[in-house]
């Protein structure tokens, strides 16, 4: 199989993972929209590291899913926190600090 | 003798009596006064002691300081720049023992902020560094836009920023200017440097000199300030304070007007002389505008301003009619005018204590009965200004004139309606504020002798002494300009064209390259 | 299976050049470890003294390793260490350093634990010199990583201010898009080049790769944004004012001037060295982009009332004129870039502690108003913040101005001569607010307005008593940073030399940069 599929599939979640960041409110579908975008750059780099036959990309994929993975619990430990002190899960409410 | 000592003085005072305790603020003024007297004693050596008859520059102080930027630490006296420092220190020295006879609110950061003024001021005309100018250049807006902001009245916060940005707007347009100049005149594998002597040694294009000319008049005209570029004046004017309003107007007008022959004049001779027409419709255009203007305020402070526009509207047509009598002119003009500016700004403060501190003249007047001494000293400032035979003005402008004449006959021309028209709008002053009725504001009583005198009179003194010997500052100037307009005068000569080389003609000390 | 994995050669691994690393993540445990001890010494002494003595010995490290003119690498194909890095993780160093004296009074530390708060601190100085050594793309995703993470817990650290915690989601959903993108990049980049360490993408580029190579251009315009978001480069920067704001002060600070600067460290990696030989398709996109950051920023920090949205304004703009120096793509330019972030370092640092000495006593917070008549309440505060206003404006005789004027040079010299002018007309704008701020200072209402009496609410909790002075002399660590940091503001505007010296040395640290 040609490795631009790949490419194009990437590619495709990559957008849709923006489009998610941009357009969802849940701060939780957003971690999950970020996730979409990390693994989309994993999907690709595997593709490559196929094509050109090296291990380069496959350890770079590795590396990035400890990433994502760190954000995650970051990221739902901030959430959290802000469930303790009663803060809207709709980002649009966030208005705190206008901007 | 070393240039550093002068010119670090002043600093070193202000910064002692910035440091003082709170307790000995007291000490502060006798600091910093006895640092400007120290500065105007080294100078008045300088002066007996300068070989008029050498071309170079004199006690020339050459360091590296930053060698990786091609920046020098050098300093040196010639005849264009000796009399500027002399009136630098001189008006100093006057004002600080203005200050020192009235009480200031927070003394330690006033005194210090004198002090950091007079240092730089007195770098920026001492500078043989393009980079250290332009860093004494815009060092000097610090000092000022403090003194302004913090001692001034009125919409003193307003009118300091104002200034500052106006100011600072061509100050950077010239950082650019001066750091192009250095880098594109580099020659390939060559060392940069941004030395003046060197920067005159070597050639740009003649597309570059036009926009880095135009660079560096921005920040000189605005400084100056020439017609179109003078909207933070008439702010500024009201709001300064009297002995800061010397400075303001007496030396830093001035800083822009010898820029030009120091700087643009001898390292852009191409440009100079395309542009020349623009510098002298501006200059003509701030004679008329600035004597019409001075005759139609009410406020005696914004007189005197406008009549500034004038008077550096005289300068600049001097300095670019690109002949050695006009150059020459507009040397003495600058130190005259700094001279009566002082003496005019200082009489105009006596006033305003005597009559409810106003300064409009719909409300002075009839004060010559009651004040003689004031009112004859006056006289002598106020006649200075109209260039009346016999004044160093009339030397200087007469020169100026003859310079224009001899160059653009058209400028001269006109310009000689400004030298009427100044006599108009000072006669009004006097006659405003010293005769007519007495007004509602004024109240009876002479200036003060242990208050007042101590300033104005070595004002007048000097503006007197230069009356009766004129060839005193004649002599010692006349080498120095000559070389310094050569360049762009030998260029406006050979028939005008886009030439893409600076030819190698002209600037005196190329020929050994 | 196993046998001939055995004999796959370990790589080299120079432990002496590593050891700055080590010290620092030695010390991260430590503190972790100290941290579960109870009791006031140790939360309150102990830690902060732990974290100082980690920076300290990894900085102390970093200077022995240090020889002039070394290139080589520490962890073979990963990790490189030059002087490019070295002067930079001085500027992690340091700020780490002034972080935590800033913090030692901070409400987030008792909130999020001290342990906790020195222990994130410190991971992201190991993330961020981790970066500046990066010789290969996934060392680079990974030190981005480990210097972001931390900080987004840092922003979030202040758990009772709501505004914190918004502050911490906000950064770590466009940190985390920044660096997705940035991912995503690397990965096209990667299957451009074939090879994820920088020389052998350098290699590739003159060689097998075309310079148009779409797969390419969309990678390195992707890295850029990626990049951007980090650096708070226009159009990336919307997030700055609010993250800056809702951070704890400290925390601002460090990032402020520690992130930026580790931002441009992975700029002057990845594009003056990696990606160099593509300049001409790069540079004048970069160009742009710096231009828009000075106009945005500049134009930004106009109508701020809150010093640090002002800061962060202002820092998105001096982003853009730091990004000038990355432009032109010579030594020269690496050069300013460096010496420009090493002085912003001191300028911005020294402004933050006065706003964190004036926030934690005003009843403003950290609006302009807190800074009312300092100049003649607490003198030792008003002139640190006048100093680095006048800096940051670009005012002669502090080391703002060299800065500013080497990286002109740097512009005119490498043909950009254009940018010179656009950071000057950036200047020229930024003079309003910097201005603003002095003035407020010295020339505001000649009396002094005491905070209001007790029995008005009041939104912070007075330090050292009712009068100003009193107040800045009750927290006297962050008046001597501010007083430290002007200082060596003004000192290196009158003699920068032996920061060129540091800059030349860094100069060369690039090989493929022409001089």
């Amino acid at each position: 199989m040609n490795v631009v599929w790949f490419l194009c599939l990437s590619a495709v979640l990559f957008c849709i993972g923006g489009a998610g960041v941009l357009i969802r409110r849940n701060p939780l579908v957003v971690l999950l929209c970020l996730e979409l975008m990390l693994n989309a750059g994993n999907l690709a780099l595997v593709a490559f590291s196929r094509m050109h036959g090296n291990g380069d990309g496959q350890i770079f994929a590795l590396v990035v899913m400890v990433v994502a993975a760190c954000e995650v619990v970051v990221g739902l430990g901030v959430i959290v926190g802000m469930y303790r002190n009663r803060i809207a899960e709709d980002v649009d409410a966030m208005s705190e600090l206008r901007g | 003798m070393s240039l550093s000592i002068p010119l670090f003085i002043p600093l070193a005072s202000g910064l002692l009596a910035m440091l003082l305790p709170r307790g000995a603020a007291w000490l502060a003024r006798q600091l910093v006064l006895g640092g400007t007297f120290a500065t105007l004693f080294y100078v008045v050596a300088m002066l007996v002691d300068f070989d008029s008859s050498a071309k170079g520059l004199q006690w020339v102080t050459r360091e590296n300081w930053i060698e990786t930027l091609g920046i020098h630490y050098s300093l040196g006296v010639d005849g264009l720049n000796l009399f500027l420092i002399a009136v630098t220190a001189l008006l100093f020295t006057v004002c600080a023992l203005w200050s020192a006879l009235r009480e200031w609110d927070r003394p330690r950061l006033y005194y210090f902020n004198l002090g950091l003024a007079e240092t730089a001021v007195l770098g920026a005309f001492m500078a043989q560094d393009l980079a250290l100018f332009v860093v004494f250049f815009d060092l000097m807006l610090v000092p000022f836009y403090f003194l302004i902001g913090v001692w001034g009245r009125g919409e003193r916060v307003q009118a300091t920023t104002k200034f500052v940005i106006y100011t600072l707007v061509g100050s950077l347009l010239m950082l650019a200017g001066a750091i192009a100049l250095g880098v594109l005149s580099t020659p390939d594998g060559g060392q940069i440097s941004f030395e003046l002597a060197d920067l005159q040694r070597r050639t740009l294009g003649h597309g570059t000199q036009v926009w880095i000319f135009l660079l560096f008049a921005a920040a000189f005209l605005v400084k100056a300030p020439a017609f179109p570029f003078h909207g933070w004046m008439p702010d500024t004017y009201r709001a300064t304070p009297t002995p800061v309003l010397v400075l303001l107007s007496g030396i830093l007008s001035k800083v822009g007007a010898y820029g030009f022959l120091r700087i643009v004049l001898p390292i852009l001779p191409g440009a100079s002389s395309t542009l020349q027409e623009l510098m002298l419709v501006i200059a003509v255009v701030s004679i008329l505008y600035g004597s019409v203007m001075a005759f139609s305020q009410d406020d005696a402070r914004l007189v005197v301003g406008y009549s500034s526009i004038a008077q550096l509207g005289f300068i600049t047509l001097g300095i670019f009619a690109l002949d050695p009598k006009g150059a020459q002119g507009a040397v003495i003009q600058m130190v005259n005018h700094a001279l009566v500016v002082a003496g005019l700004f200082f009489v105009i403060a006596v006033i305003a204590g005597r009559s409810r501190e106003s300064e409009s003249l719909e409300r002075l007047g009839g004060l010559a009965l009651r004040a003689p001494v004031l009112a004859a000293l006056f006289l002598i400032v106020a006649l200075a200004t109209l260039a009346m035979p016999g004044s160093p003005n009339f030397v200087g402008e007469i020169l100026i004139l003859f310079g224009a004449f001899d160059e653009k006959i058209v400028y001269g021309l006109v310009a000689s309606a400004g030298v009427a028209l100044a006599a108009v709008y000072a006669i009004r002053l006097y006659q405003r504020t010293m005769h007519n009725r007495v007004g509602p504001d004024v109240e009876p009583g002479d200036l003060s002798w242990r208050l007042d005198m101590p300033a104005i009179a070595p004002v007048v003194l000097v503006l007197l002494a230069l009356a009766l010997y004129p060839q005193f500052v004649l002599h010692r100037t006349e080498a120095t300009t000559t070389t310094k307009i050569a360049a762009a005068a030998a260029k406006s000569h050979q028939t005008p064209g886009p030439d893409r080389t600076a030819s190698s003609a002209g600037a005196p000390d190329q020929s050994q390259k | 299976m196993i046998l001939p994995l055995a004999d796959v050669p370990a790589p080299h691994i120079d432990y002496k050049g590593l050891s700055p690393l080590i010290a620092l993540v030695g010390g991260t445990v430590l503190v972790l470890m100290a941290a579960l001890l109870r009791g006031r010494f140790v939360q309150r002494s102990l830690l902060p003294l732990l974290t100082l003595g980690t920076l300290g010995a990894a900085m102390g490290l970093s200077i022995w390793v240090w020889s002039p003119g070394d290139h080589r690498p520490i962890v073979e194909s990963a990790l490189e260490v030059d002087a490019l890095a070295l002067s930079l993780s001085l500027v992690f160093y340091v700020a780490g350093i002034a972080t935590v004296l800033l913090a030692h009074r901070s409400a987030a530390l008792s909130d999020a634990g001290a342990g906790e708060y020195y222990t994130l601190l410190l991971s992201s100085v190991t993330g961020m010199v981790l970066l500046a050594e990066a010789a290969n793309l996934i060392t680079l995703f990974v030190g981005i990583e480990l210097l972001s993470i931390p900080l987004y817990v840092l922003c979030a650290s202040q758990v009772r201010r709501r505004a914190s915690l918004e502050a911490g989601l906000k950064y770590l959903v466009i940190g985390s898009v920044g660096s997705a993108t940035l991912l995503y990049g690397l990965a096209l980049i990667y299957g451009a080049a074939g090879t994820t360490s920088f020389a052998g993408i350098d290699r590739a580029l003159g060689d097998t790769v075309s310079l148009s190579d779409p797969l390419l251009l969309t990678g390195i315009a992707l890295a850029c944004a990626g990049l951007a978001f980090k650096a708070s480069v226009a159009p990336f920067h919307q997030w700055t004012p609010d993250v800056y704001q809702g951070a704890p002060t400290p925390v601002t600070a460090f990032m402020a001037v520690a992130t930026k600067a580790a931002a441009f460290a992975i700029f002057l990696r990845l594009f003056d060295s990696a990606l160099l030989s593509a300049q001409f398709q790069w540079a004048p996109a970069l160009a742009a982009l710096a231009t828009i950051t000075i106009v945005v920023g500049n134009v930004g920090a106009i109508a701020q009332d809150s010093l640090k949205r002002m800061l962060a304004w202002s820092g998105v703009a001096q982003a853009g004129y730091i990004l000038a120096g990355v432009v032109v793509g010579t030594q020269k330019g690496l050069e300013a870039t460096v010496f420009y972030l090493l002085v912003y370092l001191l300028m911005n640092v020294a402004a933050f502690a006065v706003v964190i000495a004036r926030e934690r006593v005003s009843e403003w917070g950290d609006g302009m108003r807190a800074l009312e008549g300092l100049g003649r309440a607490a003198p030792w505060l008003a002139w640190p913040m006048t100093i680095a206003m006048l800096a940051l404006a670009g005012f002669p005789a502090t080391a703002g101005f060299i800065g500013k004027f080497y990286l002109i040079d740097a512009a005119v010299d490498g043909d950009y001569a254009w940018l010179g002018v656009v950071i000057v007309a950036g200047s020229m704008i930024s003079l309003v607010y910097y201005l603003r701020v002095v003035a407020v200072m010295w020339m505001g209402p000649m009396e002094v307005r005491l905070p209001s009496l007790p029995g008005r609410p009041r939104t912070a909790k007075p330090v050292g008593g009712w009068s100003p002075e009193a107040d800045a002399w009750a927290q006297p660590e962050v008046t001597l940073v501010a007083v430290a940091c002007a200082a060596a503001t003004m000192f290196f505007g009158i003699w920068p030399n032996p920061l060129f010296d540091l800059v030349a040395d860094v100069g060369t640290s690039l090989a493929s940069l022409v001089g």
